[in-house]
């Protein structure tokens, strides 16, 4: 399911804590944030496969913003996606019965018991989807639609989709840089200020990017690198969350198959991003990608806890971001020697992606397009 | 060491002082003697008078003791209204009416020096919020507005930007130009020393004042500026923590703020620049300690930036108002005495601040989430206990919520009702207008103040830990808190912890909405609004590049960017000024 709040809306506090009810509940939410257009939310859902919206509407406006997300879905080749939202007291039960009319699936009034909205996505939402025999079809996807359910085919049968995958000849070659690092060192920024360069530079290209959070098998998760990123809300990007479903290393069960799926469509670079990694985390084999960023933040304690890192010797590229921060310079100067020492051509960048047009994010776009 | 941490040692040594005057009041001589003589005259001071029915009392009520102790820990640790630490009032009198005014006929009703209703609206286009200005004020001498802006203008967008044509006026107005600004408050005397404005505006408050200056010397010319009187709530860090109208990114955000601060501190001495707000964190889910304390610590943060900037703190200080919630938990009993204290305590001892810089001036609302859409009318006696505790806690002004606000923008009847609730409260009941303090420094206050401190300075050390303000955002410390509280508040509503009556306790009937008349914009009017945007930019097509252009080159060679905007509102829109500054320092990255 995806979530969001529309668009000059902050309201996020029933949201958030609707999140969390839905995750308690076993539900895997990708949670968009809040002020976003109609556009980005009808985007994700279609890229995610989600079976339905939630939205949590509380400035207005929300007859039109509804509709607008109805139609965006029925232009988008999705109308099966269902759509719910609740806004305290501000949605009245006359226009609930607007919304209703246009197609809204429910609207849930101030005071509902959370129970009551769970029940009504089980209910609605929750039959077990078929599992498709096949995840590639003999053409590539031609639109987002076709390409989140072949996702999803994917991710549903990651043993013999990988088979299947490796027997089909049709493959494009586009770029894949895997990128991980601990959580907090600022990955999913770096990631979105990747993209704004990417989408500067090549004026038509496409790009994708599997993001991945942590989840455990079989239980909730809740998905929210999507309500950080800006620039990656744009019909050239392709994003798909994954949850890791309780595996070391940061990556999905799924991730392989969805790679593959991925590169028999006409993107020029798939961006893997990892979940939060551990210290001994190793995500990414040789050939799943062809350059390994490891980002970190110049928080990493000491040195000797450096030694354990074992990312710093298959890395191609080290990043040390929030290079603002003390430590920054130790941080780089420790990391440095080691990377020499491995004797592997490794480079080392220093980036603040918070900051607007940062040289060093440019430095590292430059680096890894090359 | 973050300032916070300055300013609970500072606290702490505030207590030092206050036990060492209590133990040499008891036990040095020539010193208890002088206390004493000094509470004979305060005693003898205080005026008496009688009531309508013709009971002599006195106008202040003071602790009933004789012990030296006792009275040098009230004078020095709550001191007197309007004495320092300010833990009973900002100010001595209050809501006390003179004798005069007592006995005055209802016709010849003059208005109170200071009345403390603030009126809240905002709805439609700019002439349909200075209509319902007008309503509201018709009968009132000092006129004090304060103004709710829609969605799109609240993220600095235009009103024909993309995807949000619903959006507007729903809410709030919709303020797209300089034009718009001075529709908003035309028939208003902007240079009346009985009128000011408030503007709930954050994100693109700078721009906003702009065009309020840029209207203002339109119809007054340029030597309106110094008069104008007012409030922008511009409190960006609450919104990064809870509110999340934030536009530009946050380091970027503060240098546009003390700009304009920068820029009223000088030329516009009777404006309060900014509205350090708790009133957002509170209805984001905080406890009432983390609103205190991440308000207060937000507070304090400011004042050492534009310190920092080279601003004088007894210049900005008292330029700095407060913005709070009260809720009906037993901490609002309270609070408000807690905060007033640890501000006067930080800006004396750690900023050095005279007294006028070292006042906290608070404005309370009544809070919009304890108010509910079942059985709304319970809704008002909600507000009205509500209201009780912020003047008991001697707010300087209040807004109380109307009973309908869970469902829709008020209605005149429901709006009407809240501001009369305080008039009942302050003008017709006598609690609050013949004695000063009548219901403060009971035991039970005093026991919940001193709760209520030291868990806010807990909280200020965890910040502090956490390397201040600052670098608790970057780590989400703040958020994830509201965060969590909202999630227990919700958890507590589901299991019955937390009664609400008519929802989850006595509930009458089926959970029905009450059926009420909502207050809605036409889509004529959002369309009437888009085209006068569109005529606005096709008039000022030749000049806004340049217009845009000089504001780039201040915002890079790093001038007063708001000092530039008063030009630049008068050829730009909103959205086209935002849409450069983000070209120029790109835009906020939202937190979850």
């Amino acid at each position: 399911m995806l979530t969001a709040v529309p668009i000059c809306d902050g309201h996020d506090s029933a949201i958030n804590t609707i999140n969390l009810e839905f995750v308690r509940h076993g539900m895997e939410v990708i949670y968009l944030g809040y002020h976003r257009p109609a556009r980005d939310i009808v985007r994700a859902a279609i890229q995610e496969d989600a079976v339905a919206i939630g939205l949590s509407s509380y400035n207005g406006g929300h007859v039109e913003f509804f509709a607008e997300v109805l139609a965006l879905l029925k232009e988008g080749g999705a109308p099966d996606i269902g759509l719910f939202g609740g806004g305290g007291g501000t949605i009245t039960e006359a226009d609930a019965r607007v919304m209703r009319r246009q197609g809204v699936d429910a609207i849930f009034f101030a005071g509902t018991p959370m129970a009551q909205m769970v029940e009504f996505v089980r209910r609605t939402y929750g039959k077990a989807r078929k599992r498709p025999a096949r995840c590639f079809s003999k053409r590539p996807p031609g639109t987002d639609r076709e390409l989140g359910r072949l996702l999803t085919a994917a991710a549903m049968n990651t043993e013999a989709g990988v088979a299947q995958l490796h027997s089909s000849e049709k493959r494009t070659v586009p770029l894949t840089i895997g990128i991980t690092g601990p959580g907090g060192a600022g990955k999913t920024t770096l990631i979105d200020e990747f993209v704004l360069r990417f989408l500067k530079a090549r004026p038509s290209g496409r790009l994708a990017i599997l993001s991945h959070d942590p989840s455990l098998v079989s239980t909730g998760a809740l998905l929210g690198d999507r309500a950080a990123m800006l620039h990656a809300q744009d019909d050239r990007v392709f994003l798909r969350s994954l949850g890791t479903s309780g595996r070391a290393g940061g990556l999905s069960p799924a991730t392989e198959c969805c790679l593959e799926v991925l590169r028999r469509c006409a993107f020029e670079v798939i961006l893997i991003e990892t979940a939060g990694s551990g210290q001994e985390a190793m995500p990414f084999s040789r050939d799943l990608v062809d350059k390994a960023v490891l980002v970190m933040s110049p928080d990493y304690g000491s040195r000797l806890q450096l030694q354990k890192i074992v990312m710093l010797d298959v890395a191609d590229v080290v990043v040390v971001n929030k290079a603002d921060r003390p430590g920054a310079k130790t941080a780089a100067a420790e990391i440095e020697p080691r990377l020499r020492l491995n004797g592997r051509a490794q480079q080392l960048l220093c980036t603040m992606a918070k900051k607007h047009r940062d040289p060093g994010v440019d430095e590292l776009f430059g680096l890894l397009t090359s | 060491m973050s300032i916070l941490a300055s300013v609970s040692e500072a606290v702490g040594a505030h207590h030092r002082f206050v036990e060492e005057q209590v133990q040499r009041a008891r036990t040095d001589g020539p010193f208890r003697e002088q206390l004493l003589e000094r509470w004979r005259q305060i005693r003898a001071g205080v005026g008496t008078i009688t009531t309508p029915t013709g009971l002599k009392v006195e106008r202040l009520a003071l602790p009933q003791t004789d012990d030296p102790g006792a009275i040098a820990r009230y004078l020095h640790g709550e001191g007197l209204p309007g004495a320092f630490p300010f833990v009973n009032a900002a100010y001595q009198s209050m809501y006390l009416e003179t004798p005069e005014e007592e006995g005055r006929s209802s016709d010849s009703r003059a208005p109170l020096a200071e009345e403390p209703t603030r009126l809240f609206a905002g709805f439609g286009l700019a002439e349909d919020t200075n209509e319902r200005f007008h309503y509201l004020t018709r009968h009132q001498k000092s006129i004090r507005l304060s103004t709710a802006f829609d969605g799109p203008t609240l993220y600095g967008l235009d009103s024909d930007a993309d995807g949000v044509f619903g959006k507007i006026g729903e809410g709030g107005v919709a303020i797209d130009t300089v034009d718009d600004m001075e529709r908003l408050y035309a028939g208003f005397a902007l240079d009346d020393e009985h009128f000011s404005v408030s503007m709930t505006i954050n994100g693109p408050a700078p721009i906003l004042l702009a065009m309020y200056l840029a209207a203002a010397k339109r119809r007054f010319g340029p030597e309106i500026v110094p008069r104008l009187r007012g409030t922008t709530q511009a409190d960006i860090l609450k919104e990064v923590q809870a509110q999340n109208e934030i536009i530009f990114p946050l380091d970027d955000s503060l240098r546009f703020l003390t700009d304009m601060v920068e820029f009223t501190t000088v030329h516009m001495p009777r404006w309060y620049p900014i509205s350090i707000s708790g009133y957002h964190i509170a209805e984001a889910g905080a406890t009432p300690v983390q609103q205190a304390a991440f308000t207060l610590s937000n507070a304090f943060t400011y004042a050492e930036l534009f310190r920092q900037r080279g601003l004088d703190v007894n210049r900005f200080g008292p330029r700095l108002s407060f913005f709070l919630d009260c809720g009906l938990d037993l901490e609002y009993l309270a609070l408000a005495r807690v905060c007033r204290k640890i501000w006067a305590i930080g800006m004396r001892d750690v900023f050095g601040a005279e007294t006028r810089a070292q006042l906290l001036k608070l404005h309370t609302q009544t809070s919009g989430r304890s108010l509910i859409a079942q059985e709304f009318r319970n809704n008002l006696t909600r507000t009205a206990i509500e209201l009780l505790l912020a003047y008991v806690n001697a707010t300087n002004s209040c807004h109380s919520n109307s009973a309908d606000e869970p469902f829709t923008t008020p209605d005149e009847e429901n709006v009407r009702l809240a501001a009369h609730a305080q008039a009942i409260l302050l003008e017709e009941s006598g609690l609050f207008k013949h004695v000063m303090n009548g219901l403060s420094g009971s035991p039970g206050m005093k026991m919940v103040e001193q709760a209520v401190e030291r868990a806010l300075l807990e909280e200020f050390r965890e910040l502090d830990q956490l390397g201040g303000v600052l670098a608790a955002i970057e780590h989400r410390y703040q958020r994830s808190q509201i965060q969590s509280a909202a999630y227990r508040y919700e958890q507590q509503i589901g299991n019955g912890a937390r009664p609400i009556i008519g929802l989850n306790r006595y509930a009458g009937g089926a959970a029905k909405m009450p059926a009420v008349k909502v207050v809605r914009t036409s889509r004529a009017r959002k369309q009437h609004q888009v085209e006068r945007l569109k005529k606005f930019k096709r008039r000022h097509r030749a000049q806004a590049e340049p217009a845009l252009l000089q504001l780039t080159d201040v915002v890079q060679r790093g001038g007063n960017v708001f000092a530039q905007l008063i030009d630049t509102v008068e050829h730009c829109s909103l959205g086209q000024i935002t849409a450069r500054l983000h070209e120029v320092v790109g835009r906020y990255r939202p937190t979850v």
